[in-house]
């Protein structure tokens, strides 16, 4: 039945007709992300005047991004960043968990409850940052709600002082993206054999010893993809600050962000006359390519290290 | 379904037990929908009725504050903009993927782990830091202020992802599939668009949902390598609305409101297939 001579011949076809089927993903895939990233990467160690390279200049542009004036711009964008990862880790995938343990225990309503809570999730984090922005506006409907409920009086003005307006924002964030660790959880409790839960429960567990000594250990991989998307996503995190807070992070820089920084460096909001300087966006995004590349890696052998196997 | 439901003591004293969870489902159920149903009934209100009624529903359903958006603002255009960006986008992704996983899932190239691996490590790359030099690439190739940059620059983007799908649902067919067919003729490419596609149906359609729902929402790009309006998309032209029409709220709550409403029809629609996938896969952004 299979013919040596045929198959081999069938072998060079495929390898002739697999070069041709790769090329047109791979060809656009090389140019429009591997060779801009590569270039960029480069790029970080040259003097730039404008959009043109001038000449090798080592790791100066790195240096300069820790003295002044980039320092303070670069150490509270660096604190913003895990600010905002930690409180996301907290305040969406904590209560995340709680909620799809809630959602686990009841038979009914799962999935409605589920598709509610993910709704916000496939907005895009343009619109969620304006409605936000406008509910929270002074003479908006959040401040007249609280202005009725005796929980504040006069003027709402969280998003425009440096001391609340971060921490806003982080909600506005949790907000956008609770569906994620609702949903990644479910799937990773339902994965997990019943008899497990009826033992324990026969055992006299009750629901909060259940969710933490049996489902939380159980829900490791779980947890490992949401604190790596997480981190990746809040230091990404460009759209909600730029919508809500302008491009400078007001008010007075306290929520600016890595990528909002590199945007002024790169595009030329930097500074009261708005100059661009290429160098330091270049070093700047290659040390954030480094911290991304080196925490996901981190993250995902710590959680893979800590994954029960039953 | 749960494996906790099973009966333990009277039902009411179990119901009752459970009243705490439900407040709080129900708690964070409101938080989500208050502000869509604040967001809704603005839009049919002036500025001077939503500072009046609050979370009331309006005198009348006029559609000004739509028609203005619509004509006045140029929403409309934006609107078309982001149609054919997404549209092109997700059929180019969708193509070209389908083609290199083909060869890559099921031929024994001796090469196949390794270009599989070339695509994969684009999933986590973080492709905004390279901006600059896009932006100079997309100078030099004439592709600044057009539409066809930005499908060509999110189908670059998305590729990885739907090579990653592509593979994993075209590796579990029966080779006899592929391997009948080539023996009554049929051709590679007929194989693969013919045999193989329309048996990975559900990879086609997440790639599909998600490369549309990532394309339709992305701001970044656009903010970038857009100046003129006549190119802008919704998200650019919104972020713009909300600084431009600030004191004209009616007008930006239903700019909001059409901005989302090809996304709010597609979850109604395909909300299981979504909630699946991300449950699955996790892989949304």
């Amino acid at each position: 039945m299979i013919n040596p001579r045929r198959t081999s011949s069938l072998r060079r076809t495929q390898q002739r007709m697999a070069v041709l089927f790769i090329l047109p993903a791979l060809a656009v895939y090389a140019l429009f992300v591997l060779y801009p990233l590569a270039m960029s990467l480069w790029g970080s160690f040259f003097i730039w005047k404008g959009l043109r390279m001038v000449e090798f200049a080592g790791l100066s542009n790195f240096s300069r991004l820790f003295v002044f004036p980039s320092n303070a711009r670069l150490y509270g964008a660096l604190w913003h960043n895990t600010a905002w990862f930690f409180g996301i880790m907290v305040f969406q995938n904590g209560v995340g968990l709680l909620f799809a343990w809630l959602l686990f225990l009841r038979d009914r309503g799962a999935a409605f409850f589920q598709s509610v809570f993910f709704f916000p999730a496939v907005l895009s984090p343009v619109i969620v940052g304006a409605l936000w922005r406008l509910l929270l506006a002074p003479g908006g409907v959040v401040e007249w709600a609280l202005n009725g409920l005796g929980l504040h009086q006069g003027s709402l003005t969280v998003l425009g002082n440096s001391h609340t307006a971060l921490g806003m924002l982080i909600a506005v964030d949790a907000w956008n993206w609770m569906g994620l660790p609702v949903l990644i959880y479910t799937a990773g409790l339902r994965q997990i054999s019943g008899q497990i839960f009826e033992a324990a429960k026969l055992d006299g567990a009750g629901n909060a010893r259940m969710l933490f000594s049996i489902a939380l250990p159980l829900l490791i991989p779980a947890l490992g993809t949401l604190t790596t998307l997480s981190f990746i996503n809040t230091f990404n995190q460009f759209d909600i600050v730029y919508v809500m807070q302008g491009v400078q992070g007001n008010p007075s820089y306290a929520t600016d962000t890595l990528v909002t920084y590199f945007y002024r460096l790169a595009f030329g909001a930097e500074g009261a006359v708005g100059i661009t300087d290429i160098g330091l966006a270049l070093a700047l995004g290659t040390m954030l390519f480094l911290i991304l590349s080196m925490g996901t890696l981190l993250m995902l052998r710590f959680f893979d290290r800590r994954t029960v196997q039953l | 379904m749960s494996a906790l439901a099973i009966s333990r003591g009277p039902a009411l004293s179990r119901q009752l037990a459970r009243l705490p969870g439900w407040m709080v489902l129900i708690v964070w159920t409101s938080a989500v929908l208050l502000p869509l149903y604040i967001l809704v009934v603005s839009c049919f209100k002036t500025t001077a009725e939503i500072y009046a009624n609050r979370l009331g529903l309006p005198t009348s359903w006029a559609f000004d504050n739509f028609v203005r958006a619509w004509t006045h603002a140029d929403l409309g255009h934006n609107f078309i903009n982001s149609l054919i960006v997404t549209g092109g986008a997700v059929t180019l992704t969708i193509v070209v993927s389908a083609m290199a996983a083909y060869p890559l899932s099921r031929y024994r190239l001796g090469w196949n782990a390794i270009m599989l691996g070339l695509f994969l490590s684009g999933i986590m790359l973080p492709i905004r830091l390279a901006s600059v030099e896009l932006f100079t690439l997309m100078r030099n190739l004439g592709l600044l202020d057009s539409l066809t940059g930005l499908i060509l620059v999110y189908s670059a983007i998305r590729i990885p992802f739907a090579v990653f799908i592509f593979a994993n649902f075209m590796r579990v067919l029966p080779s006899e599939l592929d391997e009948a067919a080539r023996m009554d003729g049929a051709g590679e490419v007929r194989i693969l668009f013919q045999i193989i596609l329309p048996m990975v149906k559900p990879a086609v359609s997440i790639v599909a949902i998600f490369t549309a729902i990532a394309v339709w929402n992305d701001f970044f790009f656009p903010l970038i390598f857009i100046f003129n309006d006549r190119y802008k998309t919704v998200p650019l032209a919104i972020s713009v609305f909300v600084g431009q029409f600030r004191t004209d709220w009616g007008l930006v709550f239903a700019s909001l409101a059409i901005s989302m409403a090809p996304i709010l029809i597609m979850y109604c629609l395909l909300a299981r297939q979504i909630r699946e996938g991300v449950g699955a896969g996790g892989g949304m952004k």
